[in-house]
């Protein structure tokens, strides 16, 4: 009986060993390492980024429920869901048995993510603030859902789709943009946002690049003192001109002289994943038929 | 001579008054100087400073004026009309309803025009909800009011909780400054204007009798006011005030609240003097606070309400601690 006990005990042990022994790291964006004993098979996505991203990493087979508002890919519209970002049903959580949970730092409450980790679920934060990020992020989910080969291509092609761009673009003629987020409250975006990065690597200059906070609020005479040749928003809803058809009474804006008022598809400009490459893209062909008008 | 303790207080808050709304309209993102202002209203300039100074900023400055005014108006007709100090334009829900109003067409993706409808058609609503539910089936008293308001003003909490909870990430910051009360996009400011004109021609003949019904509604009757129908004339004209100063603006807090007892506590209690003071001296502290709200860490913004909090509260405690 007792030999028989310790037999199997260490052939559980020997059974583990190999699990042991390639143990997969990642570093997050917190700055810590997650190491898991072998590659996540239950993946619960808390946010629409953080899906898009896993689903890119090759792993969408593997996540078994997602954060409210992922519609993309549409596969992940069929997964469960487990509530808003911002307040996650964690029994919902706990009842899918993760064994891998990828959080957003700009949308999840850190609270709530640490008390998922200490009932044990190990959690991986993301945040894309340069385009280098996003790459990254997918070959780390890859490392930790086993997914490496399919997570390369991807990877390396938003990688090259970049840098194409930056060439393209590098001796581009400056144009003044404005990027509208909202307009009650009227906000922007400064520098070191993702698509204020954008618009500078298509050539253009953020008027409210300077400004310290990366959603700043400012009024409309701000806007009208800076004197943008170029203004872009996605609008409230996707193909509402709304905003832009606001502006045009100010006849002595230079984006409305030059008839420079665009509007981009929202979700592939705003959302840090490898479609912002076709968003860029967009966003570049974009200034440049802006600065044909000027 | 009560009529000259009347007329000089006055006369010294509208000339502040217009040397306040002047340089408000001086300063901004871009600086121009009185200079250029006055050069502008002659008719020169340039598109754009014409653009900044007429189209924006002076629409701006007369907005702020004007709820200001309504606001601290509306407050001191609360505080007689229910006989308590802590009573201000809100107090009985009325920006609950406006705001839930205004809240709901945001979510629904309005903006604009819709918002502000729907806003004063919500704070039209909590005033007739509360008019009827206080009047009920028995007598209807100052106290039975302020009840009846607090427990409605609760409920439309609880519908702004609910709102925001189900409302998408990107659409909060909207809902969040409307509640917060904001003047970048009051519109026309004439409405208000003359909503706050019409008021004060109204209440004016009636100071005689609001100083007998602050002192209570017995004393009131016995003097021969007809307490009943100036009460609900007082109800009335406040929440019609409240509901034109938060369509324009959303909820601003604490102008109604606190520029009543300042002025109280600096002019006496005579509402013949103390009603008209309020509309001047509201709307000159709501147009310094916004002015600095757009240019302190200009081009960012700051709402509104946050500055008037941050400039009474110090003023009003001041104000509290030298009065015996």
């Amino acid at each position: 009986m007792w030999r028989g006990c310790s037999l199997m005990l260490t052939g559980m042990l020997l059974a583990l060993m190999p699990a042991l022994a390639r143990a997969i790291c990642a570093d997050d964006a917190l700055g810590r390492e997650l190491c898991l004993a072998g590659p996540a098979a239950r993946i619960v996505s808390l946010s629409p980024g953080a899906t898009e991203l896993l689903f890119s990493a090759g792993a969408g087979s593997k996540v078994v429920g997602v954060g409210a508002w992922s519609d993309y890919p549409p596969e992940a519209e069929q997964l469960p869901r487990v509530g808003d970002s911002s307040r996650l049903d964690l029994e919902a959580i706990v009842a899918l048995r993760p064994d891998l949970l990828v959080a957003w730092v700009d949308g999840n409450s850190r609270q709530q993510v640490e008390r998922l980790e200490q009932l044990g679920l190990p959690a991986f934060w993301l945040a894309p603030r340069e385009f280098e990020d996003i790459p990254r992020a997918i070959e780390s989910l890859a490392v930790l859902a086993g997914t490496e080969q399919p997570a390369q291509a991807e990877a390396q092609a938003f990688r090259a789709g970049i840098r194409q761009l930056e060439l393209r673009y590098q001796n581009a003629g400056p144009v003044r943009v404005f990027y509208q987020v909202w307009d009650q409250p009227l906000m922007t975006i400064n520098r070191d946002e993702l698509i204020g990065k954008a618009i500078e690597l298509c050539g253009g200059i953020n008027v409210f690049g300077h400004l310290p906070r990366l959603v700043p609020r400012i009024s409309k005479e701000a806007v009208l003192q800076a004197a943008p040749e170029v203004i872009v928003t996605s609008g409230r809803e996707p193909g509402d001109r709304q905003w832009l058809q606001a502006w045009q009474s100010y006849d002595s804006l230079p984006a409305v002289v030059a008839d420079n008022l665009f509007l981009e598809p929202p979700d592939i400009l705003a959302r840090p994943t490898v479609r912002m490459l076709d968003g860029v893209t967009h966003l570049c062909q974009t200034l440049e038929t802006a600065r044909a008008r000027l | 001579m009560p009529g000259s303790s009347i007329v000089r207080p006055l006369a010294g808050l509208v000339l502040l008054s217009i040397l306040v709304m002047m340089f408000a309209v001086t300063v901004g993102s871009a600086q121009s100087g009185m200079f250029k202002v006055l050069w502008v209203f002659s008719g020169g300039g340039t598109g754009l400073e014409r653009t900044l100074i007429l189209d924006l900023r002076l629409p701006r400055v007369l907005s702020a004026f004007a709820v200001g005014g309504l606001l601290s108006v509306a407050g001191a007709l609360m505080q007689v009309l229910l006989r308590n100090p802590l009573a201000d334009p809100y107090v009985l829900g009325l920006s609950g309803g406006a705001a839930v109003g205004a809240l709901l067409a945001m979510l629904a993706g309005m903006g604009g025009f819709v918002v502000s409808g729907s806003a004063f058609a919500g704070a039209l609503l909590a005033t007739l909800l509360v008019f009827g539910l206080a009047h009920g089936s028995g007598s209807w008293t100052p106290s039975r009011l302020l009840l009846t308001g607090v427990v409605v003003a609760a409920g439309w909490g609880a519908l702004i909780t609910l709102i925001l909870a189900m409302t998408p990430a990107a659409r909060l910051p909207g809902m969040l400054y409307w509640l917060m009360g904001d003047l970048s996009h009051s519109g026309q400011p004439w409405p208000g204007l003359l909503v706050l004109l019409l008021a004060c021609l109204l209440v004016l003949p009636l100071g005689r009798s609001l100083n007998v019904l602050a002192r209570g509604s017995l004393q009131a009757a016995a003097l021969g006011v007809a307490v009943r129908p100036l009460e609900w004339l007082v109800y009335l004209l406040a929440s019609l005030l409240t509901a034109t100063a938060v369509t324009m603006a959303g909820a601003v807090g604490f102008v109604g609240l606190v520029v009543p007892h300042m002025l109280r506590l600096v002019l006496g209690n005579d509402q013949r003097l103390i009603l008209p003071a309020c509309a001047l001296a509201g709307g000159i502290l709501l147009v310094l606070a916004d002015t600095l709200g757009r240019t302190v860490i200009a081009p960012e913004q700051l709402p509104v309400g946050v500055i008037t909090a941050l400039l009474g509260v110090p003023t009003f405690l001041y104000l509290l601690y030298r009065s015996r």
